[in-house]
């Protein structure tokens, strides 16, 4: 008698009962709903991706659309001859096509925003993502060291971490309003001829310390940004400090450094480099958020990159001194420019103007680009976190 | 020999303990780096005390603003015409019911006729656009000044009328016309040319043909089609007397505007002024009374049937619509004389009106209103779409990929779902609007689906579709809170689960997930929170009409298109003046988004508390 058992004469490997049956059903509903997302997430990619690579990639040598990254955005002009051919032109050449063709001209159509390229608007979100990462680095980091290394278990910790938790919940667009009272219309300025709306002026004696706002600038959306992302800072450099062993606190401790002395040369160094790396999380959440910089920062066109100010001509003999504080003003005028942003720019060509073939390809190629971006930081930031991870193992 | 004093020893304890530390006003260095990060740390609280104070600052004003405007409403009689005039804007969705009762009668008779004279002039058309640029050509050549040379003009008409053939001969006939006709008309379009400005005679033919039948048409409904001209003019006196009040009304809040802007300006006589509106009461009145009487006879005067089943039913709900309508405006006759100018606003008023108020209605000649509930109930509908889309599919999700999905699967359903996270809101509102609109749209037209309560849409741009958009982005949030919750319960129920020979379905929806039940919660809380606040998507897809969604239009009214609370803040603040009543009421829906998110987080977290307690 054989003890292995074949179908049949086991009683215990009958035909599938009605529970596995049933197991097995749930089982594939809950996978379809599963797979559903993920296929609801790839349709949205690829579509974006089929319709914006042809804008951005070209067939030939350099195979990259050059105009489109590295010119401002621009008005397009369609000029249509009596022949029915069509041919885009840019503003500067719109008159020469128009003489060129004679009696043959028919029609020109304006296409606003979707001529030229996306420069201005890159060069507007890296300056935005530049401070206020900055900004929210500091406060976030050093929030984070507090937290982690210094306050014991109170009140005040709970206080800290219930504002974190809801700022983290306030809507984009409630930070846009604050950015505007506060940054906008109230924050500091040092001038001489302090405005009438100003809500206090303090003399200095050189000049006034004016809280008048900086007016809708690069600072003003910066630091609007870094507040939003400020709780995703704070959350990723606490789990980074708390990551490090508390024996190379305890160690540095006992050989008689002093609390910052530890925090300095025991911990820092090696919670800094994941520190950075989610931090690069905060950046693609910085780049992507429209409302907050809507009223604070952005522009809906612009002809000139933030750096391209015209300021007065020096005198011939203008001393070194005045060289130098010109081109100090003029890198401080950086930031007190407002700018163009991809999202706002994405958000200006898909509700403001009609939609055709020619506007809809500035549309997927701004939106591609983007996403690139955005997508890079994101997994990047991941593919080095479980590099670091690997790294740092204790 | 006496006892030298012993030596200055400094103590012990200051030997062994002696600081090395400078001090500035009691702090050491340790000290100020120390507090430095508690400064730090406060950030957040300061930041959240920030949005508070400055979204008051400019908000608060609001209210004293919005009294001061309704008081001048009130005073200039704005309000008095309002009384009417309100009531009496049913009488135009009457009349459009009764139109459309009207056409579609109409239509049983003329419609052969129509698509006969539609048809032809559509080739007509046609044609007229191919040959768009040839036309253009001849035109510009026949208006230059010196005329050109004949030969020149010859040659553009011979172009023109060889592509004017081609485009006739690609023509296809036309099913409405008979094949006489469509040869005719074609011979005729093929002489198609910008000189002669005359029709051509098949087109005039069957034009006329078709007056001849409407006429007949008009003839044979004439019951209805009297009637529906009686109940449209039926309010023309009264409308008359109405827009002379109402100009009257207007005079005197631009005087009382005018007022408050030069503080010397000679006072406004208010009472003067409205008693010389409320003297013309009795007037009023009588053609309110007027208007009640035609309009009741034009409702006895409408038939029973007619043209069509549809229209039959639309003259019966003018026929139920109309006594509630008229009673409205008996009462508001009789309201007229308790009307006072002088009644004092009371900030409840206020607060009423901009809470409940049913209307935001900004830079009307008339008066500015900011009623918050067209607003809210967009905001509200299109959060419950998207959390009911959301919760099902991320909570299955999570389920499965905690409870079922191997390592591998894992390792891909994973960075995707939370890849979602990083994509831009902005980028998910361009999908929306050049996407899934049109794909919603196609879907909803299909014939085997015209079950679906609302199909098909008329508006691409909906609250449905902002909701499906809104649910992908709560989502990755949803999804995440819920594994957490999952992974949180105790490895000890679920080895009791097994142990009791339960199955793995048993051990997963009868012990996990009712254990993990409140944090389940808390993530779908958290989910709705996110979508509230959402600004661009709503912006971009909701569709942007400010109008409380028709409810009577049954599950259904989830395809209308709505506005929102971020979505009006992030389209109107750019283009109001600071400190106007308008920019003042953005920040007040600031204010009260503000505080929904933080009720939202408070509740969220009440639940969280509870799943703790539940653990231990």
């Amino acid at each position: 008698m054989s003890l292995k058992p074949t179908a049949g004469s086991n009683p215990f490997l009958g035909a599938k009962s009605r529970i596995e049956r049933r197991e097995t059903m749930v089982r594939w509903l809950l996978r379809l709903c599963t797979f559903f997302i993920v296929a609801a997430t790839l349709g949205i990619l690829a579509h974006i991706f089929i319709k914006g690579a042809p804008v951005v990639f070209r067939s030939s040598w350099p195979f990259i659309n050059t105009t489109f990254l590295t010119e401002l955005p621009s008005t397009l002009h369609v000029i249509e001859d009596v022949k029915g051919h069509r041919q885009e032109v840019d503003v500067t050449h719109v008159d020469e096509v128009k003489a060129a063709l004679g009696a043959d001209f028919h029609a020109d159509t304006t296409i606003a925003y979707s001529g030229g390229g996306i420069l201005g608007p890159i060069v507007g979100t890296a300056l935005l993502v530049f401070v206020s990462i900055s900004v929210a680095l500091f406060l976030g980091v050093s929030c984070a060291i507090y937290l982690s290394e210094y306050a014991s278990k109170g009140k005040r910790v709970e206080m800290i971490r219930l504002a974190i938790l809801n700022l983290a919940g306030v809507p984009s667009v409630v930070f846009g309003l604050f950015g505007l009272g506060a940054f906008v219309l109230t924050a500091p300025v040092l001038t001489d001829l302090p405005l009438e709306r100003s809500l206090l002026k303090i003399p200095l004696g050189f000049s006034y310390l004016s809280f008048q706002g900086w007016d809708t600038c690069v600072l003003s959306g910066g630091f609007t940004l870094a507040f939003v992302i400020l709780p995703v800072i704070i959350t990723a450099s606490e789990q980074c400090l708390q990551a490090v062993p508390q024996g190379f606190r305890e160690t540095s401790m006992a050989l008689g450094a002093t609390r910052w002395q530890t925090i300095r040369y025991s911990v820092l160094p090696f919670a800094m480099p994941g520190i950075l790396t989610s931090s690069i999380l905060g950046i693609a959440r910085a780049a992507g958020e429209t409302a907050p910089i809507m009223f604070t920062a952005a522009l809906a066109f612009k002809d000139k990159l933030p750096w391209q100010k015209d300021l007065p001509p020096l005198p011939a003999d203008a001393g070194l001194f005045a060289q130098w504080e010109q081109s100090i003003g003029r890198f401080l005028g950086i930031f007190t420019e407002s700018v163009q942003a991809l999202p706002y720019h994405i958000y200006t060509i898909a509700a403001k103007i009609p939609q055709n073939e020619y506007s809809e390809r500035a549309q997927y190629g701004s939106v591609f680009i983007f996403l690139v971006l955005v997508a890079a930081l994101a997994a990047g930031s991941v593919l080095l976190r479980r590099h670091l991870r690997a790294k740092f193992r204790w | 020999m006496h006892d030298a004093p012993p030596p200055e020893r400094t103590p012990l304890s200051t030997l062994l303990l002696k600081s090395q530390r400078r001090t500035f006003l009691g702090v050491d260095k340790q000290k100020a780096i120390r507090s430095f990060f508690a400064l730090n740390s406060s950030a957040a609280i300061i930041v959240l005390a920030l949005i508070m104070i400055f979204l008051l600052r400019e908000g608060v004003d609001f209210l004293p603003t919005y009294r001061r405007e309704l008081t001048t409403y009130r005073k200039a009689g704005l309000e008095f015409c309002d009384l009417i005039s309100r009531p009496l804007a049913k009488h135009q969705q009457l009349c459009s019911r009764l139109r459309r009762a009207m056409s579609a009668s109409l239509n049983t008779i003329t419609q052969p006729a129509r698509l006969r004279r539609d048809a032809a002039y559509q080739q007509m058309r046609e044609v007229e656009e191919q040959t768009r640029l040839q036309r253009a050509v001849l035109t510009n050549q026949l208006a230059l000044i010196p005329a050109p040379t004949p030969e020149k003009l010859s040659a553009a008409r011979l172009e023109l009328r060889e592509a004017t053939r081609a485009a006739v001969n690609r023509l296809p006939a036309t099913p409405f016309l008979t094949p006489a006709e469509n040869k005719q008309l074609k011979r005729e379009l093929s002489l198609l040319s910008p000189e002669t400005a005359e029709l051509p005679v098949v087109l005039s033919l069957l034009s006329s043909a078709y007056i001849r039948v409407d006429q007949e048409a008009h003839q044979s409904f004439k019951p209805i089609v009297e009637a529906v001209e009686m109940f449209e003019t039926a309010p023309d006196s009264l409308h008359e007397l109405l827009d002379g009040l109402k100009k009257q009304a207007r005079a005197t809040k631009e005087l009382a505007l005018a007022e408050y802007a030069a503080a010397n300006h000679k006072p406004v006589d208010f009472s003067g002024r409205a008693a010389q509106m409320t003297s013309q009461i009795p007037e009023i009145s009588a053609r309110i009374a007027g208007y009640i009487s035609l309009a009741e006879k034009a409702s006895s005067a409408l038939p029973d049937r007619a043209g069509t089943a549809e229209a039959t039913e639309l003259l019966q709900e003018v026929r139920e619509l109309l006594p509630i309508h008229l009673g409205e405006m008996k009462s508001a006759a009789k309201l007229l004389p308790e009307w006072r100018h002088d009644k004092r606003v009371t900030y409840f008023q206020v607060v009423v009106a901009f809470f409940f108020g049913d209307a935001w209605i900004t830079n009307s000649s008339w008066q500015d209103f900011f009623g918050f509930v067209p607003l809210l109930a967009g905001s509200v509908l299109i959060a419950l779409i998207a959390v009911l889309i959301a919760t099902p599919l991320s909570v299955l999700a999570a389920i499965y990929t905690n409870q079922f999905a191997g390592a591998r699967e894992q390792d891909f359903i994973k960075p995707i779902i939370e890849f979602i996270q990083a994509i831009p809101s902005v980028v998910l509102g361009f999908i929306g609007i050049s996407l899934l609109g049109d794909v919603i749209k196609d879907v909803s037209e299909w014939s085997w689906l015209q079950w679906v309560p609302g199909f098909p849409i008329q508006e691409r741009l909906n609250m449905f579709n902002a909701a499906c958009l809104l649910a992908l982005m709560a989502l990755p949030t949803m999804y995440s809170l819920t594994e957490d919750a999952l992974n949180n319960v105790p490895r000890a129920y679920i080895d009791a689960s097994d142990a009791l020979g339960a199955t793995k379905l048993q051990t997963v929806f009868r012990v996990v997930v009712p254990a993990a039940r409140s944090g389940i919660a808390a993530a779908v809380l958290l989910g709705l929170g996110r979508v509230i606040g959402e600004t661009m998507v709503v912006l971009l897809v909701a569709g942007n009409r400010i109008a409380i969604p028709d409810f009577s239009a049954g599950p259904g009214v989830i395809f209308q298109p709505a506005h929102t609370l971020t979505g009006i803040i992030a389209q109107e603040l750019g283009e109001v003046s600071r400190g106007s009543s308008h920019w003042q009421a953005l920040f007040m829906v600031g204010i009260v988004l503000f505080v929904i998110s933080l009720l939202v987080n408070w509740c969220a977290r009440a639940f969280v508390r509870r799943f703790e307690l539940s653990k231990s």
